[in-house]
């Protein structure tokens, strides 16, 4: 719809699948979430606030966009929009153990989502995402941006996080994802092995990411320069610290 | 192709392409001028009508998605020659200025009263993010909308 005013080329067939009731299912199970790729943000933010492990994604769908959006962007539209860098389902799909399920005339196949954003763009035609499944475990996670105003608009660095404890509150996994940093969101691999083994402190945890961020290649855009993105990540990841500590 | 849709209770036939932004099929075709074309980018909440009684930027829907849907526009929150106590609550408290964001305000605004079940301040900011005023400030239309359901010393 915002083709003609981007000055970007009008695709040439539009199919509308909002209407087949499988791809707008969202089941919590006890061992998955399970979320179909016409759910829309704000029943994915409605439907998972009260489920913990998945606290990242109900935070990343209830903040995203504004309220009209986020009425009927769809989760399926999130992943499958390659071009855009800001999405917000995206780290935090990727720090939730995420699998997508594609659907095609040779049947069905479940990929990680890691995969699925390598291959979006080449995928042949008449395949399809289906769902989204999310593997549930006694993880904790959580979802912080930065957007240039306080909310409404599109988050210039996105940190999503998710890390497990053992009983003396030291980090036995963590799953950390950038988004809006890069051309594409992806997990933050340098980061996740500095958390592991420590007690997730606020301080070393900005530490590290500031350490690693030369690990990332940050986009330039007409919203924020790519060293700003670098720039405001460590805070990122201390308020995502921070906020896990609140949870506990 | 036609496509047909209710909107403000009323059903009606659009010649247009099903791809045609509602927001346009609103306005060309059936005249109803309240939702305003502004960023197109789902942005400003100039354009917001509810479906289905949910606020969405028409700007970005489809018009043949919202075939079998119910359309309300800003016209009909109110009997016709009417005001709805919320559209009277902004004129006495004097907020309308210049009009470009306010039909997308009052959409808004009027679908928070109907599904909030403690109206207030902080939730009310929440739900207009979307809404984009460069006259007013909000604050003062949030006085007003508030004036509803509160005493003027609590808001």
């Amino acid at each position: 719809m915002r083709a003609s005013l981007r000055e970007e080329r009008h695709d040439l067939s539009y199919v509308a699948i909002s209407k087949i009731a499988s791809l707008r299912e969202l089941s919590v199970g006890e061992r998955e979430v399970s979320i179909g790729a016409c759910v829309t943000h704000a029943e994915i933010a409605r439907e998972l606030t009260s489920v913990p492990d998945c606290r990242a994604l109900a935070l990343a769908a209830g903040d995203a966009a504004n309220p009209a959006i986020r009425q009927v962007a769809t989760i399926g539209g999130n992943l499958c929009a390659a071009n855009f860098a800001a999405a917000d389902l995206v780290p935090a799909l990727l720090c939730l153990d995420t699998e997508i399920e594609l659907h095609g005339l040779g049947g069905a196949e479940q990929i990680p989502l890691s995969r699925f954003l390598e291959i979006r763009t080449s995928l042949a035609p008449g395949r399809l995402v289906r769902r989204v499944i999310v593997r549930r475990t006694p993880r904790r996670s959580v979802h912080v941006r930065l957007p240039l105003r306080k909310a409404g608009d599109y988050p210039v660095a996105i940190f999503s996080l998710a890390v497990t404890f053992d009983a003396a509150g030291v980090v036995t996994s963590a799953s950390a994802a950038v988004g809006s940093v890069e051309a594409a969101a992806r997990r933050w691999h340098e980061l996740e092995a500095e958390l592991i083994g420590h007690p997730l402190d606020p301080a070393h945890a900005a530490e590290k990411a500031e350490h690693h961020c030369a690990t990332l290649r940050a986009r330039d855009g007409v919203e924020a320069p790519g060293w700003y993105r670098l720039k405001v990540l460590p805070n990122l990841v201390r308020k995502a610290a921070n906020a896990m500590r609140e949870q506990s | 192709m036609s496509v047909r849709l209710k909107i403000n209770g009323e059903d009606r036939v659009s010649a247009s392409d099903p791809l045609s932004p509602l927001v346009d099929v609103l306005r060309d075709e059936f005249f109803l001028t309240g939702a305003k074309p502004v960023c197109r980018e789902g942005f400003c909440g100039a354009c917001i009508v509810l479906l289905d009684g949910r606020p969405v930027a028409s700007c970005l829907m489809p018009a043949g998605l919202a075939a079998n849907h119910e359309v309300c526009t800003v016209e009909a929150l109110a009997p016709e020659g009417d005001l709805s106590p919320l559209q009277r609550a902004l004129e006495q408290h004097d907020v309308v200025q210049c009009g470009m964001c306010f039909p997308g305000l009052l959409v808004t605004l009027t679908s928070y009263f109907e599904q909030a079940e403690n109206p207030n301040r902080v939730d009310m900011k929440a739900a207009l993010v979307g809404n984009v005023c460069r006259c007013t400030g909000y604050e003062r239309i949030l006085d007003a909308a508030l004036s509803l359901v509160q005493p003027a010393g609590a808001r």
